[in-house]
């Protein structure tokens, strides 16, 4: 058995492109599922209960069915239900930003009610609107408690992304499949695109453990 | 009848219900300008509701709470202007725990009255001064006892000013050691001449203290009257049960100073 190597130097630019957008791709899912998720804990928060049904229902489908379906569906499925149509790239952000919204809601709406209700009435008693408590008294307390699980939601993101491949969005995943595809280089270019995803994925899973370990000593 | 003579808190018929219970059945109270009423009674005979619904935080089902000529339920009542007039101390301090003792004593004059920063100090430390905690200025509450936690949430409840101080119970949760640190900020409070509600179960405290004691049971007031009435003449069978079944008539317990 012998490891030719020249495939990966030569593609390296393709390789590198592909890692690329698995970032953009998880940056801007992020992005744009922290704003999502506190909607959607919002709405399960809200008085009202067909709204509050509704997004309940919607997170619980988010986060019980496989990632993988939900791409899919929303590269398949939506277009035909809705005449939306996005590019390869928009669906899997859709997709993934539905999915990790769901979580996000979930995390806030722990952190949110992990605050006891004394602490809203003590603002409240002296006199403060519900958004300063929120703001200086609600907020302050259960940033600091949800970015643990904020922290592990992204490192999970990150490796998902690899599941939009299916779809043939460029990212990391793709380009190695396609690389090995064209190549028949299989055991090179798995293993050029395991020590990617691990270079990058190191450090956020350190920088998490840091979090988690500075969130515990503050407490 | 002018707006002086009438109660500076008139509190009448009020109702609250929580699913199965009655926690208030038609309670009526009065309370003057100046002066210091106590609630005492079970655990669950809803004065703490009582007092919640006197600032807001409890809805109620029926009645009124007239405080100072402004209908407090009202669909027409500015209820922060209202609560930043009725100082609020809780069982369990409520201090907000990622701010230092100051910040917590800035927070109600600085982000609520909108006082310049400088002067919404100044007030503070004057608090912390007068309930003895100037030392403890920069300490986070999880650094301080209950006592001096309770006598900061004090001093975070007077830095607004209030004309009504409602204390809910703010023995409760304390050791026994620094019960009497924060009933002495409060006597002297009520010797100051601040008008006051307190939940309490601290007898020797409403003794001394008060100047009229409203006894409680299930959820209705059954006997109202000054302290001298209450302990040594009760006038209702249920006040009665309810002191000697806290040991009052066999042993009564006097707090050292």
């Amino acid at each position: 058995m012998t490891f030719d190597w020249s495939v990966i130097i030569d593609n390296w630019p393709r390789l590198l492109h592909g890692a690329g957008n698995t970032i953009l791709l998880a940056v801007c899912t992020m992005a744009l599922a922290l704003p999502g998720g506190l909607l959607l804990a919002a709405l399960r928060m809200t008085p009202w209960a067909p709204i509050r049904g509704f997004a309940t229902a919607f997170v619980e489908f988010f986060r019980t069915t496989p990632v993988i379906l939900q791409v899919y569906w929303v590269f398949y499925v939506l277009p035909v239900m809705t005449d939306i149509r996005l590019s390869a790239f928009g669906t899997g952000l859709a997709a993934l930003t539905l999915n990790v919204s769901a979580f996000n809601s979930e995390t806030f709406r722990a952190g949110l009610n992990s605050i006891r209700l004394g602490q809203r009435n003590a603002g409240l008693s002296l006199g403060m609107s519900d958004w300063q408590v929120l703001r200086l008294v609600i907020l302050p307390q259960a940033v600091p408690r949800v970015l643990p699980a904020l922290a592990s939601t992204w490192v999970s993101l990150f490796k998902d992304t690899s599941l939009v491949s299916v779809i043939a969005i460029d990212e990391l995943s793709y380009v190695g499949l396609q690389l090995r595809s064209q190549t028949f280089r299989v055991l090179e270019v798995l293993t050029a695109m395991a020590v990617l995803y691990w270079i990058m994925g190191y450090p956020q899973a350190k920088l998490v453990d840091w979090i988690h370990r500075r969130i515990k000593v503050a407490e | 009848m002018t707006v002086n003579a009438a109660p500076f808190v008139e509190i009448t018929a009020v109702s609250k219900r929580f699913a199965a219970v009655e926690a208030l059945s038609g309670v009526s109270l009065t309370v003057d300008r100046g002066e210091v009423v106590c609630l005492i009674g079970p655990s669950g005979s809803g004065k703490s509701t009582l007092l919640r619904s006197i600032n807001g935080l409890e809805p109620i089902d029926s009645g009124k709470v007239i405080f100072d000529g402004i209908d407090v339920h009202g669909r027409g009542a500015d209820i922060r202007k209202i609560r930043q007039r009725m100082g609020m101390v809780f069982q369990s301090f409520e201090l907000f725990p990622h701010m230092t003792a100051l910040a917590n004593v800035m927070v109600g004059p600085e982000k609520v009255l909108r006082l310049p920063v400088a002067e919404a100090k100044s007030r503070a430390d004057l608090l912390l001064a007068k309930v003895g905690l100037s030392d403890k200025a920069d300490a986070h509450p999880a650094q301080l006892s209950g006592g001096q936690q309770q006598r900061v949430a004090i001093a975070r409840a007077l830095a607004m000013q209030p004309a009504v101080m409602l204390f809910d119970e703010p023995t409760s949760a304390l050791d026994p050691e620094t019960i009497g640190e924060v009933l002495n900020v409060m006597k002297r409070l009520a010797d100051e001449g601040m008008t006051m509600i307190v939940v309490t179960h601290e007898m020797s405290f409403a003794r001394r203290v008060a100047d009229r004691i409203a006894v409680f049971d299930r959820g209705r007031i059954i006997e109202v009257g000054p302290p001298s009435q209450i302990f040594d003449h009760p006038t209702v069978q249920r006040t009665k049960e309810f002191l000697s079944h806290l040991g009052w008539d066999a042993a009564p317990i006097v707090h050292s100073e």
